[in-house]
């Protein structure tokens, strides 16, 4: 069966026909009811997916307001999705039809993605939740992805109505129980099935080898060390089971506060300073323990402020910085602007579109993120300190702004493997709690923040504007923002590996059951078919010349440093004496005693900061060395992928970035195969296996929403924003006037 | 403020290796060694802009600009190679005339940081350590004296500056621009775009676009139908010389229908002035100008032009607004820059342009219905909106021949007052508008037009330079008046005589489009976009013949198009049956009460017997949403060079250098000639004069 379950009304060889409707009126729908039943598609269920109730005559508008289309089927749900059966499209043997994704289908919504649903009542639309005394007749449902549905529900039964609503209801936002995670029953199901995958080289960091693989990649090992006395989480539930700390530093300290008020490392520098992170220590009110936390600090202050360690310099995330309220609020705000339900919504808001865009202060967020990264990477690669992130529990904003420095100074994590060992290294392994902060269970609104997607949303600033900087492109980033709501990964569904590993068996002293070994997103097989997955891939990305020989032979462990500038020795500063002060702050921001404003806001910092900056943007751009976002006014912009692509009314036909890009992969292969060419003269070696063929490499008009949004295509009436085009006899009638024809035009 | 206050900083270098060419007689050396390429490091000459035979500034007043010396120079300045491929590919960069000049600001740089605000007549009041040019254009030009050892003529080099451009001012007011002489000795050239001052010209045009039912009106040959209307323009072919001069009496200026466009499909695109309401027509007169409407077709769709676009003073209201918000100091917080930016409305003002435009396109190609654009003066908007009609609809103009025909045709033949536009102190830059519209289209195409980016920039910055009469002066009239090229006939009117005569026109037969005369051959290789598309291109279009979808309607339907949607006219003119004023203007009106009834139940108020068509394969449908509207930021950020930054599009050009330079390599193995060569020769004179 290979996970294709097939349910419901056994018409599934039958060929679909499209069912349009358009003004439909209940007893066209019920004459027609026999032939709709009889026309229904197969649903198709992954393994361990279990059916929960159905709804049939479920009208899903295509598009809203003038146009008023329908398709006619069946609205489902099953424990890992909302689904809806209509008659296939026409299929369409196009060039974006192949950008499918394999698990979620263009009509499949999965539980964790719904965002918001609302009913309408008489033409009220009101938010839906808890128990119904009145069932709607039409269902909108906002997406975590920005998709919106419509489902009109005025033809169905009423038994139906009221078992699909409150089905969809209960199992999108009641609150969960983590074993109840579809992750579970999928993984079980399929255990014969995942195959892992060998070819993938992301660094997992669940072994005491990646770890001491990438110390010895950023040559951090001279002064840092792996240790494993977490293992099997002894010592704390929140660090995963291994990771780096500085090399004097004894276990004892390690122990003493669960791990907290330890300064572990996250990445080294070319010349040796090092990115470390630290949890706060628990606040406390007693004079005694504070005296306790003080001592103990200062022993750790001694060892990392000795030489060879570089000068720490502390940036406390928690209390200088964002808040994660102010992150929740802003994409709040920032995502209703994409949430459109009727197109009159949309064009009554597009006239303020600037005003509005600035007064949710999500790309104000984006900038001071990548503010904050350029100053630490000011920090570390200019001053030549050590920057130490503190934070209360090192996972939200720690792990933001520390993979932010990575990507923008190692060119390594610009690569799609690196990209992903990032991910691993900082966010699962780091903690990052995506159970909680995507709400995943559905447990408390409050902890709902996205600050994995803030990350996403500043690297594709990046990657827009050094494009040839990144092996992956901006629809990588699309997929990989969606991938959090699939729950057959266990990488986003965790708060940590703790967590991971005791549910999923690993840990347990129950030899009986066998630990399950669920998916990880980094399979793009999984989503993509290999034709689809070369979109993810930047033609325009080219490997460090020297690198790619070292890759050519394929050796995993033989990942070079890309910054090849040497080791040097840390600069004996005269400001050593200065440092009594800072460490004093230091002090004081992790006993918790906030104080703010002290020390960042100092102006020679803003000076370095600004020379810094400049001076690097007056250079040309390295593309395998460091990269400085641009990050003024103009110059943070809206991910119109992500944001705009469900949006019909955004759709340009033959444009976007699309055109370019189709001319660049057809040159780029034109190039690649005159110089295997040329080599073949030269050398007369063997030939190089030709690209497989891309998606792109079509003269067809692509639109600019691509590869997204497949049904808008059908819209090739232009949008008008007073009304819009009324559909004016359809192409037959137009078919029977043929003959009538007459040309007026050189009367 | 993030950006501080930095611009391109240069410092003057004491002139060595070109001496004198800050002194050149403006371009008078051009003539003789076109085919040598210019050295792109000319450098430029502040004076560049002053009177014929009055460029005696003294010696060392003319500083040469030089880019190699740095002091802090921004990002991508490490030397002219390096800049001519980078950021700003346009030597012009040094190149400021004197009217472009918007302001002028002295730097006093004894720590007090003092400026000094120079307007022409006005006197230094100390020795200047930087003097800072704001171009109109958007371009900043910060001369430094210091550090170029100038330091003692900063005071001299300053007054003569202030002192060209009071001058200049002056001769302006008087004379009109005047011209330089740029390239007098070349007198042989021929236009490399059609310049529409000859029957030939049109009638070649009117065979091009395929116009069947259209003939080339000599009506207007002495300029005494209308002086703001080009000698010669096409009307249809069954209305005679007679009744064109009678219908054209009854519009605004004298400026009746003329056909802008034919589609393949068979409809057309018409432009004329607003109804002269207060003329009082017979007859015989409204029968002319409803022929002329008409031209054939049962249905003609007015367009209100005026409606929903901006007015003229919003126009300009909104460009000194965004001038003001695109300067390097200026003092909006990064974090307040978006709705600053909406507050300049400008780029409200494209987007209502690119809606207007595409409203209509769909109307004539895929609806295939006559539109005839309807603006009272007929030379500002309505040039606007037929030529980014024809840009969307007509591959053909989306070729750099094409668009340079295109903007000779709809803007300089046309009669659009570019002297009092782009001049002055009241400018409402209609035309910079129109640019940044087709740059809309680029970013939202990048495969579809021919030219690239650096093709607008050139054409946006040449408004101002004073080479070529093409932007100087406000009608053909005057731009044939001031080249001499009827001096021989105005006085005697022979009738059927459609061409002037040979050798008459001199050397004022060079138009902006000479683009040699300003640009390096590197740099008019940058006009050509490298991401374009061929396929996609005017051959591969025209063939497929277009099917006709026109539907016969009820006779002479006439459609009001307004505020998004199509409202019937009981009539074409407003003064059929009541000659008198007040009936006429209240008949003119669409019937509210009628009108609003079926939009409500008709929502475009189509007539249902036009059938939806499949939109035309050549036909572009610009997105105007908030999001995509964007800031033509290397134009109007120029002044801070921190926001330039690469584009993917260089990125194409990289790769078709690797390209040829790979098939360069392998011809030479290879003698026969490699098959899979379609990349180009890229040589400026087929990129610019293949046969337009």
């Amino acid at each position: 069966m290979l996970g294709k379950g097939v349910v419901g009304g056994g018409g599934g060889t039958k060929t679909p026909k499209p069912s349009f409707v358009s003004y439909v009126r209940p007893e066209e729908i019920h004459t027609n009811e026999k032939e709709v039943t009889e026309k229904e598609v197969t649903l198709h269920l992954l393994p361990g997916e279990q059916l929960l109730c159905e709804a049939s005559a479920v009208l899903k508008y295509v598009q809203e307001e003038s146009c008023q289309r329908g398709v006619c089927g069946r609205l489902v749900c099953t424990d890992f999705k909302i689904a809806f059966l209509g008659d296939d499209e026409p299929a369409l043997d196009n060039a974006e039809t192949q950008f499918k994704n394999k698990i979620i289908g263009e009509n499949d919504i999965t539980l964790h993605c719904v965002d918001q649903i609302f009913g309408v009542f008489d033409e009220k639309k009101k938010s839906l939740f808890g128990q119904l005394k009145k069932y709607p007749e039409k269902l909108i449902i906002h997406c975590k992805d920005l998709r919106v549905f419509h489902f009109c529900l005025r033809y169905t039964k009423e038994e139906e109505v009221k078992r699909i609503v409150s089905g969809i209801i209960h199992h999108t936002q009641a609150p969960k129980l983590l074993k109840r995670l579809f992750l579970f029953s999928y993984a079980a199901a399929a255990q014969s099935i995942i195959a892992t995958s060998p070819k993938d080289h992301t660094v997992m960091f669940d072994t005491l080898k990646d770890w001491c693989w990438e110390l010895e990649r950023t040559k951090g090992n001279v002064k840092y060390k792996a240790v494993s006395v977490n293992e099997g989480y002894r010592i704390c539930e929140r660090l995963p089971a291994y990771f780096v700390v500085p090399t004097p530093l004894p276990e004892e300290d390690v122990r003493r506060f669960q791990g907290h008020g330890i300064p572990i490392w996250c990445w080294s520098c070319h010349n040796g300073s090092a990115l470390l992170k630290m949890s706060a220590l628990p606040k406390e009110q007693d004079d005694v323990i504070l005296q306790i936390h003080k001592s103990f600090l200062d022993g750790i202050y001694k060892i990392i402020h000795r030489p060879p360690y570089e000068i720490v310099k502390t940036e406390d995330l928690s209390s200088n910085f964002l808040s994660l309220q102010e992150i929740q609020t802003a994409y709040s705000k920032f995502k209703q602007l994409f949430l459109i339900d009727n197109s009159t919504e949309f064009w009554d808001t597009d006239i303020k579109w600037f005003s509005l865009l600035e007064s949710s202060s999500w790309l104000d967020i984006i900038r001071r993120c990548l503010k904050k990264a350029i100053e630490i990477t000011e920090c570390l690669e200019a001053q030549n300190v050590n920057v130490l992130l503190l934070e209360e529990n090192a996972s939200d904003l720690c792990c933001l702004i520390s993979s932010l420095v990575q990507v923008m100074m190692d060119a390594h994590c610009r690569t799609k493997t690196g990209f992903q060992s990032l991910i691993q290294k900082e966010w699962v392994m780091g903690g990052h709690c995506f159970l909680d902060r995507c709400n995943h269970l559905r447990q408390s609104d409050k902890e709902e923040v996205p600050v994995f997607l803030l990350f996403l949303d500043c690297v594709w600033q990046l990657v827009h504007q050094f494009p040839p900087a990144f092996e992956f492109t901006e629809t990588y980033l699309t997929v990989l923002s969606d991938s959090l709501y699939i729950p057959i990964f266990s990488t986003f569904f965790f708060n940590s590996p703790h967590q991971k590993d005791t549910n999923m068996g690993r840990e347990s002293l129950d030899t009986q059951s066998k630990p399950l070994t669920p998916l990880t997103v980094w399979d793009w097989s999984v989503q993509f078919e290999p034709k689809a997955q070369t979109l993810l891939k930047n033609p325009l990305y080219v490997e460090k010349p020297k690198l790619d020989k070292g890759q050519r032979k394929g050796m995993h462990s033989k990942h070079r440093r890309q910054l090849s500038l040497p080791l040097t020795q840390p600069k004996s500063s005269p400001k050593r004496g200065f440092f009594r002060e800072e460490t004093d702050h230091l002090i004081k921001n992790l006993l918790g005693k906030r104080i703010s404003k002290l020390i960042n806001s100092s102006d020679e910092l803003q000076d370095n900061f600004r020379e810094f900056y400049d001076n690097w943007h007056s250079k040309p751009t390295d593309y395998h060395g460091l990269l400085l976002p641009h990050i003024e006014g103009p110059e943070i912009k809206v991910w119109a992928q992500r944001y705009l692509r469900w949006i019909p009314e955004a759709q340009i036909l033959g444009g976007g970035r699309v055109a370019t890009m189709s001319k660049l992969i057809e040159m780029m292969e034109e190039v690649q195969s005159l110089q295997e060419k040329i080599d073949e003269r030269h050398h007369s070696q063997q030939r190089l296996q030709a690209e497989a063929p891309c998606l792109l490499r079509n003269s067809a008009r692509l639109s600019s929403l691509f590869p997204f949004a497949l049904l808008q295509r059908h819209s090739s009436k232009p949008i008008l924003p007073t009304s819009g085009w009324k559909a004016l006899g359809d192409e037959e009638d137009l078919a029977k006037r043929e003959d009538e024809f007459v040309d007026l035009g050189d009367v | 403020m993030w950006w501080g206050g930095r611009g391109q900083s240069f410092n003057i270098a004491p002139h060595k290796e070109e001496p004198e060419m800050g002194l050149r007689g403006p371009k008078s050396d051009q003539g003789g060694r076109m085919p040598e390429p210019r050295s792109r490091r000319l450098g430029g000459c502040l004076a560049s802009g002053c009177l014929p035979g009055n460029h005696a500034l003294p010696m060392p007043l003319t500083p040469r600009l030089h880019p190699g010396l740095h002091l802090g120079l921004p990002h991508g300045w490490q030397g002219p190679e390096y800049l001519g491929h980078l950021d700003t590919p346009l030597s012009s960069d040094y190149d400021f005339a004197l009217v472009n000049i918007g302001r002028l600001e002295a730097v006093d740089g004894l720590g007090l940081s003092r400026v000094q605000l120079l307007r022409p007549g006005s006197q230094l009041k100390f020795v200047p350590e930087e003097l800072l040019i704001h171009g109109r254009d958007f371009r900043l030009l910060r001369v430094g004296f210091e550090a170029g050892g100038l330091e003692p003529q900063a005071w001299q080099v300053t007054m003569a500056i202030v002192q060209a451009r009071a001058q200049s001012s002056q001769a302006q007011q008087c004379l009109g621009l005047p011209l330089t002489k740029a390239g007098q000795g070349s007198d042989s050239r021929k236009p490399p775009i059609p310049l529409l001052e000859t029957s030939e010209d049109w009638e070649f045009e009117r065979k091009k676009q395929g116009a069947r039912g259209w003939r080339v009106s000599t009506v207007n040959e002495r300029f005494d139908v209308a002086t703001s209307l080009p000698r010669y323009f096409l009307v249809p072919s069954r209305v005679l010389d007679s009744e064109v001069r009678r219908a054209f009496g009854h519009f605004h200026q004298g400026r009746g229908p003329r056909l802008s466009w034919h589609h393949p499909g068979g409809s057309d695109l018409l432009r004329c002035g607003g109804f002269y309401t207060a003329s009082d027509p017979n007859k015989e007169d409204i029968r002319a100008v409803e022929s002329m409407l008409q031209a054939g077709h049962s249905d003609v769709v007015l367009v209100d032009v005026v409606d929903e676009l901006p007015g003229l003073a919003d126009v300009q209201l909104a460009h000194l607004r965004l001038r003001a918000l695109c300067v390097p100091d200026s003092s909006v917080a990064e974090d307040k820059w978006l709705s600053a930016l909406e507050g300049t409305r400008w780029l409200d003002y494209v987007r209502s342009c690119l809606r207007k435009a595409s409203d209509i396109s769909v109307l004539v190609t895929s609806r295939v219905r006559s539109v005839v654009l309807q603006e009272r003066g007929d030379r500002d908007l309505n040039g606007l909106l037929s030529s980014l009609v024809q840009l969307l609809s007509a591959p053909e103009a989306r070729t750099l021949c094409g668009f340079q025909s295109l903007v000779q045709r709809e803007w300089v033949a046309a009669g659009h007052p570019f002297l009092t536009r782009l001049g002055g102190t009241g400018a409402t830059p209609v035309f910079l508008l129109f640019l940044d519209c087709v740059w809309q289209l680029l970013q939202q195409f990048p495969a579809e037009f021919e030219f690239s980016e650096f093709f607008l920039l050139a054409l946006h910055d040449s408004v101002r330079v004073p080479d070529t009469l093409t932007f100087l002066r406000n009608t053909p009239w005057e731009r044939g008046k001031q080249s001499g090229q009827f001096s021989s006939y105005t006085q005697v009117y022979t009738p059927g005589y459609s061409h002037p005569p040979a050798g008459n026109s001199i050397n004022l037969q060079l138009s902006v489009w000479d683009w040699d005369l300003r640009y390096s051959n590197e740099q008019i290789l940058q006009f050509h976009n490298p991401g374009y598309n061929p396929e996609h291109g005017p051959d591969a279009w025209l063939p497929r013949q277009q099917v006709s979808f026109l539907v016969p309607g009820p006779p002479s339907s006439v459609w009001l198009f307004s505020k998004g949607a199509l409202t019937p006219l009981h009539q074409l003119c407003p003064w059929r049956e009541s000659p008198s004023l007040l009936a006429v203007s209240s008949r003119w009106l669409p019937r509210m009460a009628v009108s609003s009834e079926s939009l409500a139940d008709q929502e475009w108020g189509l007539p249902s017997h036009w059938g939806a068509c499949p939109l035309p394969p050549g036909l572009l449908l610009p997105g105007y949403l908030g999001p995509q509207i964007r800031l033509w930021r290397r134009c109007y950020l120029r002044g801070r060079p921190e926001v330039q930054m690469g584009l993917s599009a260089l990125t194409v050009s990289g790769l078709q250098d690797e390209l040829s330079h790979l098939q360069e390599l392998l011809r030479k193995w290879t003698p026969r000639a490699f098959p899979g060569d379609h990349s180009k020769k890229r040589d400026p004179s087929t990129i610019l004069s293949h046969s337009c």
